[in-house]
């Protein structure tokens, strides 16, 4: 069964070009414009990762982290950051990864699957 | 949004990026709350007496301050911070010569703001002459000396994630504690935000005189838990979601890791040094001890 991924981002570029690049390599994408609809697809897809963008319109990705680790089921997803904020690494304390854009897909695609396996 | 907690912010700033992190915090929190931010700059120390010549904070060359050497700084902060001024922002920009501490001081005095905002170490290898001196003893005057909450960034892990929701509030039951306690809650109130009252109980042999067996220590924090209820818990049910806990261990580690736990926005803590004779001062105090470690803004509240 493939992996589920769940890309959470405000820049519809970006979150296109990571489906693309997840399904292409075996996953099963899915996306989400915000942190509330990250929420909710979340709660429905229950995916085993998730790509997380922190600054984006309405609530930032470390609310919705926060949000995650306060639900018995989702809180121990692993969540990569991925963003252009300076000192983004700081911004999610558990976070498996945190990748500066542009990231290098090579990289990202390493982590995700060490990650997963 | 009917905020006016923070309407006069002083933000205490290098312009470089040391203070990156707190200009981060400091801009959105203006923009946030429709502050009015003033930038303020100490541009060096004197060379001697009141010379006009001064080392400058971020070249470390002597210059000579005269209204064209002013002007040029004054612009160079407008131009190093241009990403957040926009027309949303009340804002002013003002430069100094002298000690940090002092001057910052000083400029709190004839403004009067709500909060103080400063900035700390990066951890880099930025060894200005300001980064030195406001890491350490600014920081420890000015949160010793000031009249109004000061609100420190040390840490780039301590900058602006999207806002105020969460809030830790660290008390040692004092009456200064109370204090912040009633700033807490006035923030947490206004922003609508979860407050978690903690307590760390100190159980280093240091602070007890022996080692504690786990039967004392488990009493302690039942007493301490019960404390924090009778002292707090009525004005906590007015907000829309509160927490109380007591940790053991080292009080500034326990209080990080609190903060870190609860994912919180914001710290809010007393600050004691007031009590303490000024030459005794030393970076050591539990709050300055927080303030370097947290991976949250911290605000501390000496009256």
């Amino acid at each position: 069964m493939k992996k589920k991924i769940l890309v959470i981002d405000d820049d519809l570029n970006i979150r296109d070009y990571l489906v693309s690049l997840f399904n292409d390599n075996g996953y099963d994408a899915c996306l989400a414009g915000d942190v509330k609809e990250g929420l909710k697809v979340a709660k429905k897809n229950k995916p085993d990762l998730i790509t997380l963008d922190i600054e984006m319109p309405g609530e930032w990705g470390p609310r919705l982290y926060r949000q995650l680790s306060q639900d018995p089921q989702l809180k121990n997803i692993p969540v990569i950051v991925i963003s252009g904020l300076s000192g983004h690494q700081y911004a999610v304390v558990k976070a498996v990864a945190s990748l500066s854009k542009p990231f290098d897909r090579d990289e990202l695609l390493k982590i995700v699957k060490e990650t997963l396996t | 949004m009917g905020f006016d907690m923070f309407k006069k912010i002083l933000f205490a700033t290098s312009a470089t990026a040391a203070s990156d992190h707190a200009a981060r915090v400091a801009f959105n929190i203006a923009k946030s709350y429709q502050s009015n931010l003033n930038i303020f700059h100490v541009m060096g120390v004197p060379t001697r007496g009141y010379s006009q010549v001064v080392v400058d904070v971020k070249t470390k060359e002597e210059v000579s301050v005269d209204e064209d050497y002013i002007a040029w700084v004054t612009e160079e902060i407008k131009t190093y911070y241009e990403k957040y001024l926009d027309e949303s922002l009340k804002y002013s920009i003002d430069v100094a010569v002298g000690l940090p501490a002092r001057e910052i001081l000083r400029q709190a005095k004839t403004m009067k703001p709500d909060l103080i905002l400063l900035g700390g170490t990066t951890g880099d290898e930025d060894e200005t002459v300001y980064k030195k001196s406001l890491a350490g003893s600014t920081l420890q005057k000015v949160a010793k000396a000031a009249n109004c909450p000061v609100l420190v960034v040390n840490r780039p892990a301590a900058s602006f994630w999207g806002g105020l929701s969460n809030i830790v509030f660290g008390t040692d039951f004092s009456k200064t504690s109370d204090k912040a306690f009633d700033f807490a809650i006035k923030v947490a109130k206004a922003l609508d935000c979860e407050l978690s009252v903690f307590h760390a109980l100190d159980i280093t042999p240091l602070h007890t005189g022996k080692m504690l067996s786990q039967d004392e220590i488990e009493q302690q924090i039942r007493e301490s838990l019960r404390k924090i209820r009778a002292r707090y818990e009525s004005r906590l049910k007015e907000l829309k979601g509160y927490s109380m806990d007591v940790w053991e261990g080292i009080p500034f580690i326990e209080i990080v890791k609190y903060a870190r736990d609860k994912h919180a926005d914001l710290l809010i803590m007393a600050h004691h040094s007031r009590k303490v004779p000024s030459g005794d001062i030393r970076l050591g105090g539990n709050v300055e001890q927080v303030i370097v470690r947290a991976g949250c803004p911290v605000i501390s509240i000496n009256k």
